[in-house]
């Protein structure tokens, strides 16, 4: 999936897309896979394994619109 | 979910938002066709909603989201060394803060003898203000609109009330009488 296929410019849902996340998005008691991000703040790369180096952290995806 | 950040940030835990394509793109708001446009909408997001978490951007193809499965508001909750606890296909600070709680006493219980962890998955359930949702998505533009007044109708969401023994029909519940299995 490349980049203009993934930010698709209208919405339409995707009657299967709970199911693909119950049953093939990782499960809870596995390791969480770790992407690099961009902090919106500094503009610095920050690995997803930092976040949780130390602690619990709480993660949410989502966006503006 | 910031005021919920402030509550546990004393115990800990760390809470963060990490910016995926927009989910109901709109004329005001569109979809992102380059790391600028996903910083400028991250931008008036934190703004307007005066977001005080930390504020991450994946990637311009999604590789996060794709690979935490997609979805357009849903939360998980990491313990160290990348241990998930916690995965919701949408975000309730009422369920985040139950799970939040059942991890936090795990860790501080984990010493113990008498304990044992297990595996476990629910259904949860949440109140949506559809009136602020609206309010979203017409700030997205009338294009946002249209497209989830479209899908609305495509699906039959708006018009299936909940029965007792299938649940809302609602995207997220895939049960599926025998009936209906049959169906197919």
């Amino acid at each position: 999936m490349d980049h203009r296929q993934y930010n698709y410019s209208e919405f339409v849902v995707s009657p299967n897309e709970f199911l693909e996340f119950a049953q093939h998005a990782p499960k809870v008691t596995m390791r969480a896979p770790s992407f690099p991000l961009e902090d919106l703040a500094t503009g610095k790369t920050v690995e997803m394994k930092e976040l949780w180096k130390d602690g619990i952290t709480v993660i949410e995806f989502g966006s503006f619109t | 979910m910031e005021r919920l950040a402030d509550r546990y940030a004393s115990r800990a835990v760390r809470s963060v938002f990490i910016c995926t394509r927009e989910a109901h793109p709109g004329e005001n708001y569109r979809h992102h066709r380059s790391m600028d446009d996903k910083r400028r909408n991250a931008r008036a997001f934190v703004e307007h909603s005066k977001l005080r978490r930390q504020i991450l951007l994946d990637d311009l193809e999604g590789s996060a989201h794709r690979a935490y499965g997609l979805l357009p508001n849903m939360t998980w909750i990491v313990g160290r060394g990348g241990l998930i606890y916690y995965k919701s296909a949408w975000t309730s600070d009422a369920d985040v803060a139950n799970a939040l709680e059942g991890a936090l006493d795990f860790q501080a219980n984990r010493a113990k003898n008498q304990w044992v962890a297990f595996y476990s998955e629910r259904i949860a359930w949440s109140t949506r203000d559809q009136a602020r949702f609206r309010e979203g998505l017409v700030r997205a533009g009338p294009q946002a609109v249209a497209d989830y007044e479209r899908m609305l109708q495509a699906s039959g969401a708006s018009r299936d009330a909940p029965s007792p023994d299938v649940g809302p029909r609602v995207p997220g519940n895939f049960y599926k009488t025998e009936e209906e299995s049959e169906k197919k």
